[in-house]
């Protein structure tokens, strides 16, 4: 290989007059789940909206919507030295047509296929720029069949993984189900993902509010999570379970220790830790710091001060596989400030 | 000339701006490509319209969707949209619909000759004169990019991994691969045709010579390289991207190996969106993402010419007539100026 002269510019930072950005809804779960009826929920009683609807070539027929774009599914990896960032090529290029559209679109919903991996779906608002310029990820919606769940959560990885970037979970077909096992159910996805919310439906009954236009991917929004605490108990019967594992902390932590440790983190763990999350009080400083990961990718910003009268606590949370053997709990201990 | 550029700025709107016609269309002006004697520009909200000097533009009503891909056909233009349609359109509004691919996009289009080329998913399709039905050639992921060498005989195809070359012998078309890590877009041949660049997924643009399949990495850019145009006898390869116009020179027998390109345009905090060449000079229009065009020739100690003020919209296009005597930009809110290049036209 030979290659040309390196050419390196001044450049800092687009200001980018922003043009509002469309927000784009995920919809995952498993074939069967009732995917195609909370879209056509969401397309039939959101009235005067306009809606792109993306689906894959193996989706469920029967969408009702004017604007259904085939995409393929094909999951790029990004030739940038990280094994685990990859992308979804051919969202880029269909979101890049669609904000070529003359008419304003509300919102795009992206229906995946009952086996994909959300992560590249996720991970293409963070890696592109043009992608991330004109649309933002609104909130990553799962459907899981109230039945079926727990034993496809055994014999599938991929349906852990559908809960584990959940921001939305549907517990959709309730009505089939006896309450006990609802009870069961719904600590095995609580054990998976502690900040879903869970929303418990018969035909994907759910109020569209709760679903779209969340927001769910704004750095503000994780200031909302309230992560069901849980023991750290350790009765997962695999390895490679996915499991979460959150800490909070009282004491202000050091900034160059949080962010020595972290980034090493997600350097080298990032392909098994699927999301993180965190609020964070770093000693010395007035403003409130969060930030929001999906594997290797992280964004985190300043938010404003800490509120009048409440306690300046740091809260992280971490889903993914193998925690317990990423010493995460020492880590976050030592990023405390002396 | 530079007493000229600030009177130009003093005044807020350009010479080309004063004497040249503006027209608000209202949808992002998506492609555009000289005929004979029109420029023909494709828009957001399906149309195409023929612009010409000293007359309104005439709108052809052709896609549903969006006008995705463009290219000329002899007289005529090809075009390709989010309605799955790959279209022959002619300025007097004649519509022949060469193919429906239904739900799928039709993402790219090319031509050479009485060639007919476009993509959708993961084929090219093509249609030679008096043949109804297309050969196709398949490829592992979505095509990205199309084009042709200067003689028609070779077809570039980019896709994730690389490029697939194909050669015409006898009717027959063989592949010949050109790989690289990652996801390649907009594909173009050198005007020697000795080497392939295409526009990555990743903010790089990358080379292959021909011959020897040699990898030619051009990087460093701050955004994705959505633009390129070969200017002057050197040639220049000169590209969007960055807040200069990039222009890496592909003399000798390494083209730009181991040097450095030479920058042009500075938009100041404004990224080049789009670029083109002025026909037979080693000049380059440059247009950025505040909707200004800079006028450049390919040397840093000239000082550029405002073409276009801002518009607060990205240039999305820019066309220069047949004739060398027309611009047209148009930008993503489908404000259009077309204007003489010369003042005494």
């Amino acid at each position: 290989m030979y290659e040309g002269g390196i050419y390196r510019t001044n450049y800092k930072e687009i200001d980018m007059e922003n043009t509002s950005q469309v927000p784009v809804t995920v919809l995952t779960g498993f074939l069967g789940a009732g995917k195609t009826t909370l879209l056509n929920r969401i397309l039939t009683e959101q009235h005067g909206r306009k809606y792109a609807v993306i689906v894959n070539e193996f989706g469920e027929q029967g969408i009702d919507n004017d604007l259904v774009v085939d995409a393929d599914e094909e999951v790029f990896e990004m030739n940038n030295g990280c094994i685990c960032c990859t992308v979804r090529g051919d969202l880029i290029r269909i979101l890049s047509g669609l904000m070529k559209r003359a008419d304003k679109l509300d919102a795009i919903i992206v229906e995946t296929t009952g086996l994909a991996d959300p992560a590249p779906v996720a991970q293409t608002f963070f890696v592109d720029q043009d992608v991330a310029d004109r649309t933002k990820l609104d909130a990553i919606v799962t459907v899981a069949d109230a039945v079926h769940l727990s034993s496809q959560l055994v014999d599938h990885h991929e349906a852990e993984e559908q809960i584990a970037f959940a921001d939305v979970i549907l517990l959709n077909k309730v009505e089939l189900v006896e309450d006990n096992d609802i009870v069961k159910v719904n600590d095995r996805i609580r054990k998976i993902n502690p900040f879903a919310k869970i929303i418990k439906t018969t035909r994907c009954d759910a109020p569209l509010d709760e679903i779209v236009g969340l927001n769910a991917f704004s750095l503000d929004r994780v200031l909302d999570i309230e992560p069901d605490f849980l023991e750290s108990d350790h009765d997962h019967e695999h390895d490679d379970d996915v499991t979460s594992l959150s800490f909070v902390s009282d004491t202000p932590l050091d900034m160059d220790k949080f962010q020595d440790w972290f980034g090493n983190l997600l350097r080298t763990k990032g392909q098994d830790i699927l999301r993180s999350k965190g609020i964070l009080n770093f000693k010395g400083e007035e403003e409130r710091y969060v930030f929001q990961g999906v594997h290797m990718l992280m964004d985190a910003s300043p938010m404003g001060p800490w509120p009048k009268g409440k306690n300046r606590s740091s809260r992280v949370v971490f889903i993914g596989r193998d925690l317990d053997n990423m010493n995460l709990k020492e880590g976050f201990e030592n990023c405390k400030s002396a | 000339m530079n007493a000229d550029l600030e009177k130009l700025q003093e005044t807020n709107k350009t010479e080309l701006e004063r004497r040249g016609s503006i027209f608000n269309i209202g949808a992002p002006a998506t492609e555009a490509v000289t005929t004979r004697d029109q420029i023909a520009v494709g828009f957001g909200d399906g149309t195409v319209r023929f612009f010409q000097s000293g007359s309104d533009p005439k709108t052809v009503k052709a896609h549903k969707g969006v006008v995705l891909s463009m290219t000329n056909y002899e007289d005529h233009v090809l075009t390709g949209g989010d309605d799955g349609r790959f279209l022959k359109i002619s300025s007097d509004g004649n519509i022949e619909e060469i193919f429906n691919f239904g739900s799928k996009w039709v993402d790219c289009v090319a031509s050479h000759k009485d060639t007919k080329v476009c993509s959708s998913g993961k084929t090219v399709y093509i249609w030679t004169k008096n043949k109804d039905k297309p050969q196709t050639l398949e490829h592992q992921s979505t095509v990205a990019g199309l084009a042709f060498d200067n003689k028609g005989k070779r077809l570039a195809v980019s896709r994730y991994g690389g490029v697939t070359v194909w050669k015409l012998n006898n009717n027959k078309w063989t592949a010949s691969n050109y790989t690289w890590k990652g996801s390649h877009g907009t594909v173009t041949f050198s005007p020697d045709t000795k080497y392939i660049v295409t526009a990555m997924q990743e903010n790089q643009i990358h080379g292959w010579r021909i011959n020897d399949k040699a990898d030619l990495a051009m990087r460093g850019y701050p955004s994705k390289i959505k633009s390129f145009t070969w200017v002057g006898d050197t040639p220049y390869l000169v590209t969007s991207g960055s807040s200069d116009a990039v222009c890496w020179p592909f003399d000798g027998k390494e083209g730009p190996m181991g040097r450095k390109p030479i920058v042009v345009a500075n938009g100041g905090k404004e990224l080049a969106t789009f670029v083109k060449a002025l026909n037979g000079e080693k000049a380059v229009f440059t247009g950025f993402t505040d909707g200004s065009v800079l006028l450049a020739e390919i040397d840093e100690s000239k000082k550029p010419i405002m073409i276009r003020s801002s518009t607060g919209a990205e240039v999305s296009t820019i066309a220069i007539s047949s004739d060398n005597s027309q611009i047209l930009i148009g930008d993503m809110k489908g404000s259009i100026l077309l204007s003489s290049l010369w003042a005494d036209n």
